[in-house]
């Protein structure tokens, strides 16, 4: 801990009296991830779903994926070997910036949801099976206590043991990944009943809320698996790991209103 | 140091500009990507305004190639022009200068920011070339978005990669203005383009994902089968209106205030003297903006069908909001008293401004006034009153803004006689245009059709408006050729052309080098970015 402040300080002094840079700095790194997301979702999507080609969509997966996926490493990687800190600390304030766009996604699904189920005439809609109440129960525990692990990560990591940080940390993901099982095998059930995103209202705004929320955990793991491969190397970045943390309980509060909205009203 | 940053601007790497993480080259790409969708977006203006000069059909007999144009016109003219020139090219190379930063908080994510941006740029030109193209607006308004055989999920995903570029910058630059100002530059002291920007970028945070997920249910709709929209399954139409203007009109305020902001930095600068009014401006002009943005999308359906009580509370809104707007132009006029003013070229796009921005704010109060709006709804006054109030009025300030930034951008200065050429053409072409268009809608001339054989009473009109818009075209290329003749004939611009007292003509070289200063900013107590009086 010591030694940190001493190697900012030193920073600090350096970037004043070195006055200023010396190149134009450069990464390729988003423009690849830019034309990675282009073919993994646009493109993909649209051979698959408006074209109808199946192999043009695998194809445009198959150049997304694996650009996006290395671009992501090589940013990390980057990261680490930053020798500017121009980003450094910021990552605090900029989370909770993110999150309140975040959130605003959700109020567009819920505002959309609320319209529907208040101006339907009987509620649930014809083609409604009987609810499962015990799993979403279950998927509410699993995430509050990923929650928790996540936050006794944290602690580790602030008393400099970097071993109890990774448990804790790969604890949380596999909870998350549990999370997402369940809501797998809910869905799966759901399905064989014949209660699809076609059904009616209730199921349209069923599988949005549930998906969209499900791809926010998603993301999550994805980004505590960015915390965790360079941590397994011995490489740790704590802004980022408090804003990782941010945001994965912010997943978990958008989850409350999730299952209380769509499960138990 | 002149010798240092000589080998900085000298000498052309591709690799050094594609792969760029600084802001002032990020600058640079949006303004190639903004500047590129608005020419191919005017474009198709130029051929709308040709098919209409017949009351049948002119140059296509059929009417889906004209919703083409007119969705690529309308996507391409907000979605890749004004929004990304003012948020991006603009917000990039001020905000840093401005503030005395060295680059922004994050300067990688700032690249996916205008990369994501130039494929969703690359997503809306496919239009030209994919089978079944969108044809359904700007605004994709269901059923018809749902029905047509159009490329709906082109337009969703279009919108979906402009607005996370938009989220990702808006934390990078909100991030940047909270942690990265110098020393001494207190919120006091904030120059109004970095206020304005602030404000924008909390607007797009709060309202681009309601229309993310609007645009998300459309091809939820359409290629999943699911029923937000359906309204034989119980969904509504209603809600994709509501999401899609609860964005679409604060987003008029995304484009008006970082365009506002640029002209108080122009026109402080060319009449040498203090923002009139500043702490009203910030506070009351630009926050109060940002307060009443979120509570005034119902006067775009007035006639979509509501409660009388919602139309009557959203009138009032929608009229309060002219006091805030009120308060910006206000700021702006004010500052021009007993100032020493001096007419090079932005400061003529500015007075430009002022006067296309008080027909399209005028032309605007009987809109909000919604027994007036039942009779003007879907005629063509809407249509010039949006163009006055956003299209040209917000395009002199990307303008003006670039003529005044460019002798920082380039370090070359531009020709005046040229500048003021484009202006005189540009702003002519503008009025002859919309004024008799204004006219037209008046006299009930329906919007968004193709052909007209049902009034051919307007043609003399329609023809009038066609040869206008040919004027703005032949301003527009004369204000590229200006930019272009700069570029390869322009003398060398001195550090501070303009003599302005803001940061970025006063603390470094034309162009900045790599860092942007090459000493670290600290400003003292008394230093002011429209310290003129003192």
């Amino acid at each position: 801990m010591g030694n940190h402040i001493m190697e900012e300080v030193v920073g600090h002094a350096k970037e004043h009296a070195g006055a200023h840079e010396l190149a134009w700095h450069t990464s390729v790194w988003p423009l690849l991830m830019s034309v990675g997301i282009l073919f993994l979702a646009p493109l993909a999507f649209a051979f698959y779903f408006v074209y109808q080609n199946p192999l043009l969509a695998a194809i445009s997966l198959g150049i997304g994926a694996p650009l996006t996926i290395i671009s992501i490493a090589g940013w990390v990687k980057e990261g680490f070997e930053d020798e500017h800190h121009y980003s450094e600390g910021h990552s605090i304030w900029a989370m909770p910036i993110f999150i309140l766009a975040e959130a605003l996604l959700f109020v567009g699904f819920f505002a959309a949801y609320w319209v529907l189920r208040l101006t339907q005439p009987s509620w649930p809609p014809q083609g409604t099976p009987e609810m499962p109440l015990l799993i979403p129960i279950i998927m509410t525990i699993v995430l509050v206590s990923s929650s928790v692990t996540i936050h006794f990560a944290e602690k580790r990591l602030e008393e400099d043991d970097r071993s109890g940080f990774t448990t804790w940390l790969i604890i949380t993901i596999a909870l998350g990944a549990l999370f997402l099982g369940f809501t797998g095998f809910e869905w799966n059930e759901l399905w064989h009943e014949g209660f699809t995103p076609k059904t009616n209202v209730y199921s349209t705004a069923f599988f949005s809320l549930t998906g969209f929320h499900g791809s926010h955990v998603l993301v999550g793991l994805a980004i505590f698996l960015c915390a965790l491969i360079p941590a397994l190397a011995g490489k740790i970045s704590k802004p980022y790991v408090t804003a990782a943390s941010m945001y994965w309980h912010f997943v978990d509060i958008v989850w409350f209103f999730v299952v209380s909205q769509v499960y138990f009203w | 140091m002149s010798v240092r940053a000589e080998t900085y601007t000298s000498g052309f790497s591709l690799k050094e500009w594609i792969f760029t993480t600084d802001h002032k080259r990020i600058a640079v790409l949006y303004m190639i990507g903004s500047f590129a969708a608005f020419f191919v977006a005017g474009l198709m203006a130029m051929l709308m305004r040709t098919e209409l000069l017949t009351p049948g059909g002119t140059i296509t007999n059929n009417p889906t190639n004209y919703n083409v144009w007119l969705y690529f016109h309308g996507a391409a003219m907000i979605l890749g022009y004004q929004i990304p020139a003012l948020t991006g090219y603009f917000a990039n190379y001020y905000v840093p200068l401005m503030i005395g930063a060295k680059d922004v908080a994050f300067p990688r994510l700032n690249a996916l920011s205008v990369w994501l941006f130039w494929m969703g740029i690359v997503l809306a030109l496919l239009t030209f070339v994919i089978p079944d193209p969108p044809d359904i607006m700007w605004t994709g308004y269901p059923p018809y978005s749902i029905k047509t055989p159009g490329n709906t999920a082109f337009y969703t995903f279009t919108v979906l990669l402009i607005g996370f570029s938009s989220i990702a910058g808006g934390v990078n630059f909100l991030t940047t203005i909270i942690r990265m100002r110098a020393p001494g530059i207190t919120w006091g002291k904030l120059n109004i383009f970095i206020w304005a920007l602030m404000a924008a970028f909390v607007i797009q945070l709060i309202f681009v994902p309601i229309l993310g997920t609007a645009v998300t249910m459309l091809s939820l709709d359409k290629y999943l089968g699911t029923n937000y929209f359906n309204a034989a399954m119980g969904g509504s139409p209603l809600i994709y209106e509501n999401l899609f203007w609860f964005y679409s009109h604060p987003a008029v305020y995304v484009i008006l205030l970082p365009a506002v902001g640029v002209l108080y930095e122009i026109v402080a600068t060319f009449t040498r003297n203090r923002v009139f009014n500043y702490n009203g401006v910030v506070y009351g002009g630009i926050w109060g903006t940002v307060a009443l943005s979120g509570v005034v999308w119902i006067h775009h359906i007035f006639v979509s069908g509501m409660p009388q009580w919602i139309i009557i509370i959203e009138v009032f809104t929608t009229l309060a909001i002219s006091v805030p707007v009120g308060i910006l132009l206000i700021g702006l006029v004010g500052t021009l008293w007993k100032g020493s003013i001096d007419f090079k070229t932005p400061m003529l796009y500015a007075t430009g401004f002022l006067f296309l921005f008080l027909i399209g704010g005028l032309t605007g109060i009987p809109n909000a006034m919604s027994s007036i709006y039942i009779h003007i709804h879907g005629t063509q006054w809407i249509v010039a009153h949006f163009h006055y109030v956003m299209a040209v009025s917000v395009t002199t300030a990307i303008i003006g803004g670039t003529y005044y930034m460019w002798p920082k951008l380039t370090g070359k200065m531009y020709s005046e006689t040229l500048g003021k050429l484009g202006f005189a053409l540009f702003f002519t072409g503008v009025n002859l245009t919309f004024l008799p268009w204004l006219y037209l809608g008046y006299l009930g001339m329906p919007r968004r059709y193709y052909g007209y054989s049902q009034f051919p009473q307007f043609q003399p009109i329609q023809q009038f408006i066609t040869f206008g818009s040919y004027i703005i075209f032949l301003g527009a290329l004369v204000i590229l050729i200006s930019l272009i003749h700069s570029l390869i004939k322009g003398e060398k611009a001195p550090q501070n052309p303009w003599g302005s007292k803001s940061l970025e003509w006063t603390h470094t070289q034309s162009p900045p080098p790599p860092g942007n200063f090459t000493q670290p900013v600290k400003v003292d107590e008394d230093w002011d970015p429209y310290g003129y009086n003192k």
